[in-house]
């Protein structure tokens, strides 16, 4: 027999109040293969790899404990070098850039934290969603400024690591090095934007070139503003019209 | 889990609802990822359950955390799927069953109806199609009664505008 075709399935169907009888008599069918036991939902509970929130919470604790260790270390490199402004103020900057990186992802844990699932819907997926923008943002201005700091980490870490000091390469490398990092970033975009959507690429690949060229943060702005519209967010209060 | 008092009843309680939690997987997910779907739910609920104060009824909160869950997974899912697949490569597999994994062609055509609906006013049809009050159905998905009223009258609106169209 040939199924119906799509317009009829909706003629048919349209009529939502009439299909809340075939909805409601499928629930026998439906259970009847399936009873929760505590020995499964043990089980199920030990394997970490279903929960994509506590990943993510882990994920950002390494990230965390990383950059903090980073914070520490440079900041103990400029404390020893206090007196020479060569090392000094390489050492600030990328003090600086990973402070940044220390509050962005405290932030984000923070957020990852507050999130229960026994909350309403609209108001965790849009906190899931605003989580997500911040994700994207940082994982973005990091991706774009790292070349810039690629000068601060070669003479600190050249220094700190094994005393050596990297301006003896002589100014122009250093000048050339400092110039290529700061053109590397448009350049980046650019190429992101220009064969990113490439089908050839390997997922990886696309999802960094979709991360530089800026469409991840546009989509999830997109999605957050779905979200916010469902429940016809004020964007002046933060909150649903008409409260709740 | 030892099985005593409080757990005894929660079980009750989520194995009461289980067709919701089948109902909702079968919604969000793809037919290979329902189980692990179903499992996710119902993990989240145990966990959750400590917190659970009675304040609302049981089928509220589970259908809070069971949209929640399913939400973020198809968010996921999308996101994925987005990065792999091509214009080049088959169709994806539908979220809505087939007519071979339903007895009943009709429930297959009203997750086909579904599947088309992004995911909130999806989990707003879902909940209506359950027969949930305006006021749980607000509750649950913390928007105001009016909202989802009208959310799910335009929803009906748009199904017969699609159906004229392609008629």
């Amino acid at each position: 027999m040939t199924p119906p075709t799509l317009h009829k399935k909706l003629e048919n169907a349209m009529d939502i109040d009439s299909i809340k009888q075939v909805w409601a008599e499928s629930d026998p069918r439906l259970a009847a293969n399936l009873r929760f036991n505590a020995a499964a939902l043990q089980a199920w509970h030990m394997r970490a790899s279903g929960d994509a929130l506590k990943r993510l919470v882990r994920e950002l604790i390494v990230e965390l404990a990383v950059n903090v260790l980073g914070v520490g270390l440079i900041g103990y490199f400029a404390s020893q070098h206090v007196g020479e402004m060569k090392f000094l103020l390489p050492a600030i900057a990328l003090d600086v850039y990973a402070v940044a990186l220390v509050i962005a992802g405290a932030r984000q844990l923070a957020d990852a934290r507050a999130i229960r699932y026994d909350a309403p819907v609209v108001e965790i997926q849009r906190k899931l969603e605003m989580l997500h923008v911040r994700r994207v943002r940082s994982i973005l201005g990091t991706l774009l400024f790292a070349p810039l700091m690629w000068v601060p980490l070669l003479i600190v870490g050249a220094r700190g690591f094994f005393g050596l000091d990297a301006y003896a390469a002589g100014i122009p490398w250093l000048a050339a090095n400092a110039a290529f990092g700061v053109a590397v970033i448009p350049l980046a975009v650019w190429v992101a934007r220009r064969y990113g959507p490439q089908s050839s690429a390997a997922p990886w690949m696309r999802e960094l070139a979709d991360t530089i060229a800026g469409r991840t943060l546009a989509e999830a702005r997109d999605a957050l503003a779905v979200i916010e519209g469902f429940a016809g967010y004020s964007s002046s209060t933060g909150s649903p019209d008409g409260g709740r | 889990m030892n099985g005593n008092g409080p757990h005894d009843e929660f079980l009750d309680d989520l194995n009461r609802h289980r067709a919701m939690l089948v109902k909702i997987a079968a919604a969000y997910a793809r037919t290979a990822d329902r189980e692990d779907l179903v499992q996710e739910i119902a993990v989240q609920a145990w966990r959750a359950y400590p917190r659970f104060e009675r304040r609302s009824k049981f089928s509220t909160w589970l259908y809070r955390i069971a949209m929640n869950v399913a939400i973020s997974y198809q968010r996921r899912d999308e996101r994925t799927r987005r990065r792999v697949v091509t214009a080049d490569e088959p169709a994806l597999e539908r979220i809505a069953g087939t007519s071979e994994e339903t007895a009943d062609e009709r429930l297959a055509q009203i997750y086909e109806l579904i599947e088309a609906l992004d995911p909130l006013d999806r989990a707003l049809v879902l909940l209506y199609l359950d027969d949930r009050p305006y006021a749980e159905i607000a509750a649950i998905l913390g928007i105001t009664e009016t909202n989802a009223g009208t959310r799910i009258g335009r929803i009906k609106e748009r199904l017969k505008r699609d159906a004229a169209h392609t008629a």
